[in-house]
């Protein structure tokens, strides 16, 4: 007997947000990517149309960074060492399509960089490379709201990706993100609630519900990611029931949250059984992420050139249906 | 008859008494309290007096040794008065308030305590549909005196009198008033009125008057909550309210929530604490009632109580620890009556005080008592009634059927736990307009005075009126506006409601975030509680025809504002339907009905309770309702233009 497909009907659908800016929009940028627009649950391409594939942003910093395990490390080599080349290299040597700058230099227990120095990084990256870009503060509430404003300022007329806004902390950078023209990253500790609380929250200070991007918070595989995958299935089917605060698209910043487990940078000495430190890290970001691409991330922040290399194959299949 | 003075020492206080009267109610009438465990039957030997001067007639009764006796010592419950007499009252039969007056002084700064104040009834009281019967009626009788003809016995002889002139029967008298009944009978030349309370469907002859007394009868109602006590001094023979009033509950400095407080009874004298604060607190209601209306407290013949089940367990000293274990059982939903006197409740000593019937743990007599008055049980299309209170309770139903639910929502409406909070009394802010622009006040007190705070009615126009002026951000966080009415301070950010210069305290008058938080806890509490039991019937809110409100918290409400902020569903204004305090309106209908009190009890044996507390979808309502006016603005398409 033939086994009927039930498809489900929606009536809502997830907003389209564009990130970049070509010169015709008023921008430098080489390409806009758009993410978002599905009328259906992830990859169910017989319920409804999923315009856009997930993107992989490379995650790039504006200082050398400290604290990444020995693995990742040696993937770059020593441009990390300047962050500039860091992230000509993403472009031009693993044909990054986006990338997302972490102003961790910022931050007052590394560099403690002004609000100018960073802005003036912001204005050197964006001339050095043309793909479109996410911006994300130091995670100091305070340092953010001096240096992210700035940044926005830096970046007047790019459609950047700007983030992340909170609850507790959402006012100054909508209002940069407001004045500039960007779009904003609204994050939410693993709760719907919240999610749709600070969505409704910045789009009533007159940013558009389609100009912000949800960050569920996530956890690594192993750290809580069916926690984080059922809160995004929860968010979508409700966008998809016609919810439009919770339309938005996911960003998932895997490589921070991958890298962090120790599983993916214990060294094989340490625990030889485990198995090669080389191999895990990659698989443990490379799993995270096609797991939440399952739950629906529109955007993984991402960081090892293999890891991404995997993911975006992975991604192709499933776009083929 | 003759009218002998006594004077009661220490106090120094001296009342004029007719021939016959008991010390103890002497006492009562003088203001001067003596303990009284068995109410004046005279078997617990709490009363000893000394009787300096004059000369009293006593029954004897066995407890008083040879030794008392010779030093003068009498039981004050059973010494009629025979002339001007001088009396003193023992120590250890003094009622110490010193020692009931605990934490008094932390409760003020809590701003928990405070005077009893005259609040604004909502509803008046009337026996409604039911048949006037009172809980206490007085009945004179000018009985035929015995001859050789006519030789039944004294009590045989009043009850014939009840049968012959008011078609009673079916009466039972307890022992202690038969004792003294022949003297009585003689003394004031079968010329008396008897008090008969109704108990287990028999009137029972409480109380034997010389003379006619049967124009002074009065009782009194009360709706004990955990918050606020709110007590209704009622005239029996007139059905008039002479006054109502308000008091926070002084058990507040135990724990401001019932689950505290269930914990604090197991302490070493943690019950009889709670016990004595809120009888304390009723019997201070009760004092000013009757002293305002030039009621004497022997005149006050019943008292009834509805409360939820937890503060009914402590009023009659219930230990209530079952009712927070699980499976959540209470000791008694259905209690007997028993004598005022027993609970510790000051009115005539052989008074009776009754309590409304609960339905469980968390649905007590409070809401039995507004179904009942609200006239929910007997509406055909579906009804909700919701009473918003610091337990929020949710009832839903008509004729057909009845299930209810309660949920914590915290002391906040009833003015409790915020920084400028007050009960609906006079001077409270009820209403409140805020100009768009210039962010302009404008309010609206009770009784038009002068602003001393804001009450629950207030709170929730005063949100509702800061979100639309853009003052305030649906999470609840004051803007960051450039405003001389917006400030900051150590814990966020405050909006001055009324500058000092315009206030009775000669304080400014503030919400603050911290407020506006316990007042959104407070607010999807109740909505997610009345959503859930919606939901659980199968049911969605556009099903319920009319929406009954109830709660002291105001004298009106602005239904507008209420659904604004997210406490009410959003449904057509005109189902709305405010109340008051509907829980006292019901218990003042059966001080007033017999009928009506044992429609009660049918009221809840018929509610079906449901348990939030196990129910997981209560949580995630409650989340989601942490908002204003709620998470999800599809449940409020009538606000989604805002």
């Amino acid at each position: 007997m033939a086994t009927e497909v039930m498809v489900e009907k929606w009536s809502g659908e997830v907003s389209v947000v564009s990130i970049g800016a070509t010169k015709a929009e008023g921008g430098t940028r080489s390409s806009v990517i758009k993410v978002g627009g599905q009328k259906a649950l992830p990859y169910l391409f017989e319920e409804g149309q999923l315009p856009y594939r997930p993107v992989i942003a490379y995650e790039v910093w504006d200082i050398s960074p400290q604290d990444w395990p020995q693995e990742l490390i040696s993937a770059y080599g020593a441009v990390l060492k300047d962050p500039l080349a860091w992230a000509q290299e993403c472009v031009n040597k693993y044909k990054a399509e986006l990338l997302c700058l972490r102003l961790q230099g910022a931050h007052p227990e590394s560099g403690n960089k002004s609000p100018q120095q960073a802005a003036e990084f912001v204005s050197q990256l964006l001339k050095k490379v043309s793909v479109p870009l996410i911006i994300t503060g130091c995670g100091d509430d305070a340092k953010d709201n001096a240096v992210l404003p700035a940044c926005c300022e830096a970046a007047k007329g790019e459609r950047i990706l700007v983030g992340s806004a909170v609850q507790d902390n959402y006012k100054t950078l909508a209002a940069a993100a407001l004045a500039d023209g960007h779009n904003i990253i609204a994050e939410s500790p693993i709760d719907i609630n919240i999610a749709k609380q600070l969505n409704i929250l910045i789009s009533d200070m007159g940013l558009a519900l389609e100009r912000i991007v949800i960050n569920p918070t996530i956890g690594a595989l192993g750290y809580g990611l069916e926690y984080a995958y059922s809160i995004m299935e929860r968010a979508r089917l409700a966008a998809l029931a016609g919810d439009k605060t919770v339309a938005s698209p996911f960003i998932c910043f895997v490589g921070q949250e991958a890298w962090r487990a120790k599983e993916a940078k214990t060294l094989a000495k340490e625990m030889p059984n485990w198995g090669p430190e080389k191999e895990r890290g990659i698989a443990w970001e490379a799993i995270t992420s096609s797991a939440l691409i399952q739950a629906g991330a529109d955007i993984l922040v991402m960081r090892h050139p293999l890891a991404i290399e995997k993911v975006q194959k992975y991604i192709g299949q499933l776009m083929e249906g | 008859m003759e009218n002998f003075k006594i004077t009661f020492l220490p106090d120094n206080k001296t009342v004029s008494v007719k021939k016959d009267t008991t010390i103890l109610s002497a006492a009562i009438s003088a203001g001067v309290y003596i303990n009284s465990a068995c109410g004046g039957d005279g078997v617990c030997g709490h009363c000893k007096v000394i009787l300096k001067k004059g000369k009293v007639l006593s029954q004897s009764t066995g407890i008083l040794s040879v030794q008392e006796k010779s030093q003068g010592i009498h039981l004050a419950c059973q010494s009629a008065i025979q002339g001007d007499c001088e009396v003193e009252v023992l120590a250890a039969s003094r009622v110490n308030f010193e020692k009931e007056d605990f934490e008094r002084s932390g409760l003020k700064g809590q701003g928990v305590y405070s005077q009893v104040e005259e609040i604004e009834p909502f509803l008046s009281a009337s026996s409604g549909d039911f048949k006037d019967y009172s809980l206490a009626r007085k009945i004179y009788l000018e009985l035929p005196k015995p001859d050789l003809e006519d030789k039944i016995s004294d009590l045989e002889r009043v009850y014939r009198q009840l049968k012959r002139s008011a078609n009673i029967e079916l009466l039972e008298t307890p022992l202690a008033n038969i004792r003294t009944l022949g003297e009585l009978l003689r003394d004031s030349d079968w010329k008396i009125t008897v008090t008969l309370a109704v108990r287990n469907n028999t009137a029972e002859i409480i109380l034997i008057e010389p003379g006619d007394t049967s124009e002074r009868n009065f009782g009194v109602c009360f709706d004990i909550g955990t918050t606020t006590l709110s007590g209704q001094l009622v005239d029996l023979n007139t059905k008039k309210v002479l006054g109502t009033k308000a008091a926070y509950n002084k058990q507040a400095s135990f724990g401001s929530d019932v689950i505290t407080r269930i914990v604090y009874a197991r302490d070493p004298d943690g019950l009889t604490k709670l016990h004595a604060a809120v009888c304390e607190g009723m019997n201070e209601i009760i004092h000013e009632l009757t002293a305002q209306h030039q009621v004497d407290l022997n005149e006050v013949t019943c008292v009834i109580c509805a409360g939820n089940t937890t503060m009914i367990h402590l009023l009659l000293r219930i230990d209530p620890t079952f009712i927070r274990k699980e499976p959540y059982i209470a000791t008694a939903n259905f209690l007997p009556v028993s004598r005022a006197s027993d609970a510790g409740v000051k009115i005539n000593p052989r008074g009776l005080l009754y309590c409304m019937p609960g339905v469980a743990s968390y649905v007590g007599a409070d809401v039995t008592s507004g179904v009942l008055s609200s006239g929910l049980y007997k509406q055909k299309d579906l009804c909700l009634l919701i009473d918003i209170g610091t337990n929020g309770e949710i009832v839903l139903g008509s004729q057909d059927f009845m299930v209810a639910s309660a949920a914590s929502a915290g002391p906040a409406f009833e003015g409790s736990g915020v920084a400028c909070g007050m009960r609906a009394a006079r001077g409270a802010i009820e209403e409140v307009k805020i100009s768009p622009a210039a962010k302009e006040v404008s309010y609206k007190t009770i009784a038009n005075e002068k602003p001393r705070g804001i009450c629950g009615s207030g709170y929730i126009d005063l949100i509702s009126q800061m979100l639309s002026a853009g003052v305030l951000d649906k999470d609840g966080k004051i803007k960051a506006i450039d405003h001389p009415r917006i400030r900051k301070t150590d814990l966020g950010r405050e909006f001055v409601v009324v500058f000092k210069a315009e206030s009775q305290t000669g304080e400014d008058i503030v919400i603050t975030e911290t407020d506006i938080d316990n007042l959104k806890r407070a607010k999807a509490a109740i909505y997610a509680a009345a959503s859930i039991l919606v939901k659980h019937m199968g049911l969605e809110f556009e099903n319920v025809k009319q929406v009954i409100i109830a709660g002291g918290f105001g004298t009106s409400i602005r239904m507008e504002s209420a659904v604004r902020i997210g406490l009410l569903p959003d449904l057509p204004r005109e189902r709305f339907q405010f109340v008051g305090n509907s829980s006292l309106a019901g218990a003042s209908q059966s001080l007033l009905s017999w009928d009506a009190l044992r429609k009660c009890d049918e009221i809840a044996k018929k509610i079906t309770y449901f348990e939030l507390s196990t129910e997981g979808a209560y949580m995630e309502e409650y989340m989601a309702a942490l908002f204003f006016p709620h998470t999800d603005l599809a449940k409020f398409p009538s606000l989604r233009r805002l």
